[in-house]
């Protein structure tokens, strides 16, 4: 069985009346790639913060590779990389200059970090723009540059809390990729969003978040396997009668049919061929319809189901 | 670790620009422009030079000469006179090379083009010279016995007021322009300290965060960052010095070593100040700014930076404020080097300098080190 890497218990932290992190527990284990989701606000960033003891928390207990963590664990501390959700970088200072100098904060073998920045460089493929300065980077070549920064030391334990945020489509894929390719290497990730695409497609085992507790936890299997939900049926329709949206919340394994006007939208739990049963529905009325299309559950199902609101807002 | 950080915090140091704009290039453009207001100011209407002048004898006055020649005894002469004939005379007061033309008969008289400063010392030394000759001669015709003592009266300095030295040094209030300048540099260190505490203050920034999560000790961060940002502050106070003296020729006498000394000094302790004032509160890195520059414009205000009273105001009503306010501690190094021979006034204040510079690196670390955050 893999060693537990990182352990949080009871985790409490409160502003003023607002409680951010409400006994938090996790156990995070050794070569997982760990995704901790949840809408804006859920506490994410606060369980990082307190996990890296920056942040002070009112109640619990926090361990890393089997150590109490506190802001003088510098032996813990070695082993961790950190790649925050803002770009933490020295203007004044070129890509090369920056890597080397955070590497240094952890290595202080000349030679050694000499051969860390190189790699880093070549990781995120920062290799033609060594000389420049960030201002000159573009977004997506800046946040590049701050994962190197958190990288080069080449970590045990790294923690990425919203690295995506505005960023372009080939740069985010170009970072999970690297996300992926780190834990391959070895490192146990630890990766805060709350675009729950990006946590299906890189993590291994997932807690949900929500008003700073866990609401969920499991792999991404067994977090859609805790709803009623396993198939959404959306059909492109104009003018649906009441009648026929009864007869179709009839039908086996269905258990609830809206239409909004323009889509009818009908959801099941368990069961097979329920297409084919509502689509002879439509056609035994007579009814003309467009594109027919069936999705499967997705996180954000699962946080609806659990919490009755999206994962994330209209806007994100 | 440390040194990693050091060489670090002066390459990137180094290269902001406002930095070298507001510490290296500002403070050379307002002593230029010190210069070319008060310098012609000073040269011509406080600083003394003998007045250039030609003596043109028309027939011979031993007693003349002897005036002259014991006039030119002196440390600085009245007169720098130069005798020559009438067509070089007035050759040379044509080309400006002489103020005035001095001829000597039975009785003496003035030729001048214009009438300034010069001008007007010339015709008054003439007049007074005809008054004493009158005098002598009458008394020599009356009662010769009491020339010496007629002489000897007239030699007199006679003034309606009693100068009393309050020191011994040599007061230049021209110079002060430059200390304070000087003292106006030291003040902008504030502004370099309270970067020390932003870069290393996970609340702050996000630098601070990184950093704060790596396994380098905060106090060895902090004090790199604070060695780098002494050294970079010490350069400027060097640059600042160095210019006023060897390109604006400002003279500070023979205690150039020491306004160094002093000016280095006042550098590192506005950076300790910047840096403890960064430390000790929970205000924004934006408020901080504005606080910290408000704090040091202010400080300087009480120093007599902007008015030249409010030091003395100060010392009358709340003496103890200018014992401990950084402006008036850094500026009056200075001033007591300018105005004292003595240099008890100028240890105490470095030993001043020296203290709140202990104390406010001292207290910016203990109060930073090992912090955890309540938000971030």
């Amino acid at each position: 069985m893999a060693n537990t890497v990182v352990k949080i218990n009871n985790l409490a932290k409160r502003y003023g009346e607002l409680i951010a992190l409400d006994h938090f527990s996790l156990d995070i284990k050794e070569g997982e790639v760990f995704g901790l989701l949840g809408p804006n606000g859920s506490g994410k960033t606060t369980t990082i913060n307190c996990l890296l003891s920056l942040l002070a928390f009112d109640k619990g207990d926090i361990e890393v590779f089997g150590k109490e963590m506190t802001p003088t664990a510098y032996d813990i501390k070695k082993e961790i990389g950190v790649i925050m959700q803002n770009v933490a970088v020295y203007d004044e200072l070129t890509v090369s200059e920056n890597i080397d100098y955070f590497c240094g904060l952890y290595i202080t073998d000349k030679e050694e970090r000499r051969k860390c920045v190189e790699d880093a460089i070549k990781f995120v493929g920062l290799e033609d723009f060594r000389k420049f300065y960030p201002k000159k980077l573009s977004g997506g070549l800046l946040r590049r540059l701050n994962i190197a920064c958190g990288i080069a030391h080449k970590p045990k334990l790294i923690i990425l809390d919203e690295p995506t945020v505005a960023v372009d489509p080939q740069s985010r894929n170009n970072i999970l990729e690297g996300i992926q390719e780190l834990n391959k290497q070895g490192a146990t990730i630890i990766y805060t969003s709350h675009y729950m695409e990006e946590v299906e497609q890189i993590c291994t085992r997932i807690a949900i978040m929500d008003k700073g507790r866990k609401i969920a936890e499991g792999t991404k299997d067994e977090l859609k396997r805790m709803i009623h939900n396993t198939e959404t049926v959306n059909i492109e329709i104009l003018n649906v009668s009441e009648d026929i949206i009864r007869e179709i919340s009839a039908l086996p394994h269905v258990y609830q049919a809206d239409h909004d006007g323009e889509k009818l939208t009908v959801y099941c739990s368990g069961g097979k061929h329920n297409l084919i049963r509502i689509l002879d529905v439509l056609q035994k009325h007579d009814m003309a319809f467009g594109r027919v299309y069936s999705e499967l559950p997705t996180l954000n199902d699962v946080f609806l189901e659990i919490t009755g609101k999206a994962l994330r807002d209209k806007e994100d | 670790m440390f040194f990693h950080d050091l060489k670090y915090m002066l390459l990137s140091g180094f290269r902001v620009k406002s930095f070298l704009f507001w510490l290296m290039l500002f403070p050379i453009l307002l002593g230029t422009l010190f210069k070319v207001a008060f310098g012609n100011v000073y040269e011509n209407d406080v600083l003394f030079r003998s007045i250039p002048t030609a003596v043109v004898e028309t027939s011979d006055n031993a007693v003349f000469h002897q005036v002259i020649d014991s006039l030119e005894e002196e440390d600085e002469p009245l007169l720098a006179v130069e005798y020559t004939d009438e067509d070089n005379a007035m050759q040379l007061l044509k080309e400006g090379k002489v103020s005035g033309i001095i001829y000597v008969g039975d009785k003496l008289s003035l030729s001048v083009t214009e009438q300034k400063m010069d001008q007007v010392i010339l015709k008054t030394f003439v007049e007074q010279y005809g008054v004493n000759e009158k005098i002598i001669k009458d008394t020599a015709e009356k009662d010769p016995s009491k020339i010496q003592a007629v002489v000897d009266k007239l030699s007199e300095d006679v003034s309606a007021c009693n100068d009393i030295p309050m020191t011994h040094g040599d007061p230049d209030i021209y110079v002060q322009y430059f200390y304070n300048l000087i003292a106006m540099v030291a003040m902008y260190g504030p502004v370099t300290g309270l970067h020390i505490t932003v870069q290393n203050q996970a609340n702050l920034s996000a630098l601070g965060a990184r950093k704060n999560c790596s396994p380098t000790p905060k106090s060895v961060s902090m004090l790199a960052d604070l060695a780098g940002s002494y050294i970079m502050q010490s350069a400027c106070m060097i640059l600042c010095v160095t210019f006023t003296h060897f390109v604006l020729k400002i003279d500070f006498g023979d205690r150039l070593p020491l306004v160094y000394v002093a000016a280095v000094l006042g550098g590192i302790l506005g950076v300790s100040f910047g840096f403890f004032f960064g430390s000790v509160n929970r205000f924004s890195f934006e408020a901080k700014i504005g606080i910290v520059m408000a704090v040091s414009m202010f400080s300087c205000f009480l120093s007599g930076l902007m008015m030249g009273q409010m030091k003395g105001i100060i010392a009358e009503h709340i003496p103890w404020l200018n014992k401990i306010n950084p402006a008036t501690v850094v500026a009056d190094s200075l001033f007591s080097l300018n105005m004292y021979s003595d240099y008890s006034r100028f240890i105490s204040r470095i030993i001043t300098m020296l203290i709140i510079t202990a104390v406010c690196t001292a207290a910016g670390i203990i109060v930073t080190r090992r912090k955890k955050y309540a938000d971030l």
